[in-house]
């Protein structure tokens, strides 16, 4: 009877289809749209070329009217010691007070005029000086990079006064809790090792780096071979290396008594640092166990992984309607006020985490279910739980390319890590080849039973022992 | 000039900075000189005082000691990767954790065995539970006591005239029907308890009408092999267990 209907309805349906007008038709797939398939393999290609001085220089032409170009350096606080740890951000803040062709207003007077941004970062790895500008005025901004990069003034007097601004800064960070948590994190993570020393450097070195130590640093680590000129806009290619062939071709690719610094690798240590302070309102506490590098295949597993677990915010509308379990959890219960699971990745190691805020009293049931979610992830994730991660995945891999300057710094970074700008075709291939035992297997590998490193700032006292934290790393099954 | 750093002592928490400087994001770009019309502090800025407290300064100036001395040898060297050792340092942790256990699970069953077993008879108790007796010293025709577990024991050396007629005696005459050979191992020696079983008094020997035994407390009469022939006690004397361990040697016990 039902099946008769199913039939009478499906003829009626094609009859309908069949009297529709052409112009109903045509509405239904208009120019504009492009599949997601076809977009990826449609991405412009980044191309990357090398000067006879080791130089890279990478660009993606998108068409845009503006562009952001930069310098990516293959340096950071891992490469210092602790007698000189801060001189990266030192310089940082020293770059754009001048160089040896423009002092500091001649500078800003050369930018401003461009209508341009000229901003600069640095990292436990890379450090970056990137320009965002026109399109048009690439080469005065190429120019003026490099002049900050190989020429920056570093007079007396500007150090001097950016000693007081540092040591401000570093009074200002201790109120952003969740970077002294992760600073924390890393410094008994990676205890004993470069990987533990923060950006920011202590105030000891903050008071006392000479511009003799900065000129050394310059020296030992601003070399062309480990530096990346990238650019992402409306920005031509051969454009970008005849300027890089102008300006940069002067950078030094030897090393002074061939001290060239090689990264030894990092000894994770499980293990734990714990600033109580029942003063403050709100617990942050960060746990981790140590992650793949960067150009480990693990690592796409692992993102997966963690995009299972996502995010929280207490802020999130929808109450409990979340996809993942531990968020469900925790907007149910009232476990925390925000939770982000994380993957911080440097060239050999990592550390892969989940980050959580919450009140005095419910740290430790956050962090039960937090350890619990870790080993659904090793035992029993499911199917549906991969899939929708690895759509999340993609969804922000690609969401996350949203404008120049984070092109730009995803070119940098890419070049500096693997050698190439992996494009987003080859990602999603990746994510793609992703499955549930894939995702069981490698985080068993990485998580199950591994000694973690814990953080945690503020009204910790209801934080368990560390014995407890490391005995819900395992379940007893066989 | 570059001033202190402002230090937050233990019971200020709060900070009120003059001007908001660059908040810093992990990772994010600090946006440099340019956007910067109040980044430098001004020098006559004195700092929040420390307190008497104590002064805590910055998070990186915070130091992880080290541990060195506490660590195995397999993660001393902080350049070398931790994660190839990590298999063989758990392999002994839990070695070590479970061969504990399982010693600790039998010290624990040795000594709740040993407190436990304490409650049973002590070691003199015990001694006493056998008794040897050399046959020799024994004549025909006479019963000797011995104190054994805390009762009286009588050894009799029987003649042969007695244990013809304690053989030949007729089962339906009993009140507690039992054949001499159902009571003795060796016929020339009968081995019984010398307590009475009416109400406990001590036979005394060679006495009563039947040759062997005779309660005084309540006249009851025993014969030659402890049965009892005329008198209240309902049953023979108790038969102990002995063996012989020679001819000469008897162990009751």
């Amino acid at each position: 009877m039902a099946a008769s209907v199913c039939r009478v309805g499906g003829a009626v349906g094609r009859a309908f289809a069949r009297a529709r007008g052409p112009t109903l038709l045509s509405l239904r797939r208009s120019q504009a749209t492009v599949t997601y398939a076809q977009s990826l393999l449609g991405a412009p290609e980044t191309q990357l070329t090398t000067l006879d001085n080791g130089l890279r220089i990478a660009s993606e032409e998108t068409g845009h009217a503006t562009c952001t170009v930069g310098v990516w350096i293959g340096v950071g606080s891992r490469y210092e010691t602790e007698k000189n740890n801060g001189a990266g951000f030192f310089l940082e803040h020293l770059a754009f007070k001048g160089t040896k062709k423009h002092p500091q207003s001649a500078l800003e007077q050369a930018v401003e005029s461009m209508g341009a941004h000229l901003s600069a970062y640095t990292s436990r790895e890379h450090t970056a000086y990137y320009m965002k500008a026109l399109a048009k005025d690439l080469p005065k901004a190429v120019e003026l990079l490099s002049e900050v990069v190989q020429s920056s003034a570093l007079s007396e007097a500007e150090i001097e006064q950016q000693r007081g601004v540092i040591l401000k800064e570093l009074e200002e960070v201790e109120g952003s809790l969740q970077d002294v948590c992760l600073d924390l994190l890393h410094a008994t993570a990676y205890q004993a090792t470069p990987l533990a020393q923060s950006v920011l450097g202590p105030s000891q070195n903050a008071r006392t780096l000479t511009r003799q130590d900065l000129v050394d640093y310059i020296n030992s680590h601003y070399k062309a071979p480990r530096m990346v000129l990238a650019a992402a806009g409306g920005v031509n290619h051969e454009e970008l290396v005849g300027l890089a062939k102008q300006h940069f071709s002067g950078v030094s690719f030897e090393y002074q008594d061939d001290a060239v610094p090689v990264l030894s690798p990092c000894r994770f240590t499980g293990s734990e640092v714990r600033m109580r302070d029942d003063a403050m309102p709100l617990a942050h506490i960060a746990i981790a166990v140590e992650g793949a590098g960067a150009a480990n295949p693990d690592i796409v597993p692992l993102m997966v992984a963690n995009s299972i677990l996502g995010s929280y915010d207490i802020t999130f509308g929808g109450g409990k309607h979340l996809s993942s379990t531990l968020a469900r959890r925790a907007a149910e219960l009232n476990l925390c006020h925000s939770y982000q699971a994380f993957h911080s990745t440097y060239s050999d190691t990592g550390l892969m985490g989940i980050y959580f805020v919450t009140g005095k009293h419910n740290i430790e049931d956050m962090m039960h279910w937090a350890q619990n979610a870790w080993m659904n992830l090793c035992t029993t994730v499911t199917d549906s739980d991969v899939a929708r991660a690895k759509n999340a995945l993609k969804a922000s891999l690609v969401g996350q390319l949203n404008g120049t300057t984070l092109i730009c710094d995803d070119i940098g970074r890419h070049v500096l890590n693997y050698g190439r700008r992996i494009p987003l075709a080859e990602w999603d291939a990746r994510i793609d080849a992703v499955t549930p035992k894939m995702v069981r297997d490698i985080c068993s590998k990485y998580i199950y039973d591994k000694c973690p490193a814990v953080a945690a700032v503020g009204p910790i006292e209801q934080l368990p022992d560390y014995n407890r934290m490391r005995s819900a790393m395992y379940w007893l099954r066989f | 000039m570059a001033t202190l750093a402002g230090c937050r002592g233990l019971l200020s928490p709060s900070l009120n900075p003059a001007r908001l400087l660059l908040s810093r994001q992990a990772r994010a770009a600090v946006t440099g000189a340019m956007s910067l019309g109040q980044a430098a502090a001004s020098p006559g800025e004195k700092s929040q005082s420390a307190g008497i407290l104590g002064v805590r300064l910055a998070h990186t100036d915070i130091s992880i000691p080290d541990f060195s001395d506490y660590r195995r040898p397999d993660v001393q060297d902080p350049k070398k990767s931790a994660q190839d050792s990590s298999e063989t340092r758990k392999v002994f942790s839990y070695l070590v954790t479970g061969s504990t256990a399982v010693v600790g699970v039998y010290t624990a069953k040795t000594v709740v065995t040993q407190f436990v077993s304490s409650m049973s008879a002590s070691a003199d108790v015990l001694a006493l539970s056998k008794i040897e007796i050399k046959l020799s010293d024994i004549p025909e025709g006479k019963n000797m006591t011995f104190k054994w577990r805390g009762k009286p024991l009588f050894v009799r050396h029987r003649t042969d005239k007695e244990i013809a007629a304690e053989a030949s005696v007729d089962l339906s005459e009993l009140r507690d029907p039992q054949h001499d050979k159902d009571r003795v191992t060796n016929p020339s020696w009968v081995i019984v308890i010398g307590v009475c079983t009416h109400l406990g008094c001590v036979p005394i020997a060679n006495a009563g009408e039947y040759g062997g035994y005779y309660c005084p407390c309540h006249g009851s009469h025993y014969d030659a092999s402890g049965r009892i022939r005329k008198g209240p006690a309902p049953l023979n004397l108790e038969v102990p267990y002995y063996e012989f361990a020679d001819d000469n040697t008897v162990i009751v016990g």
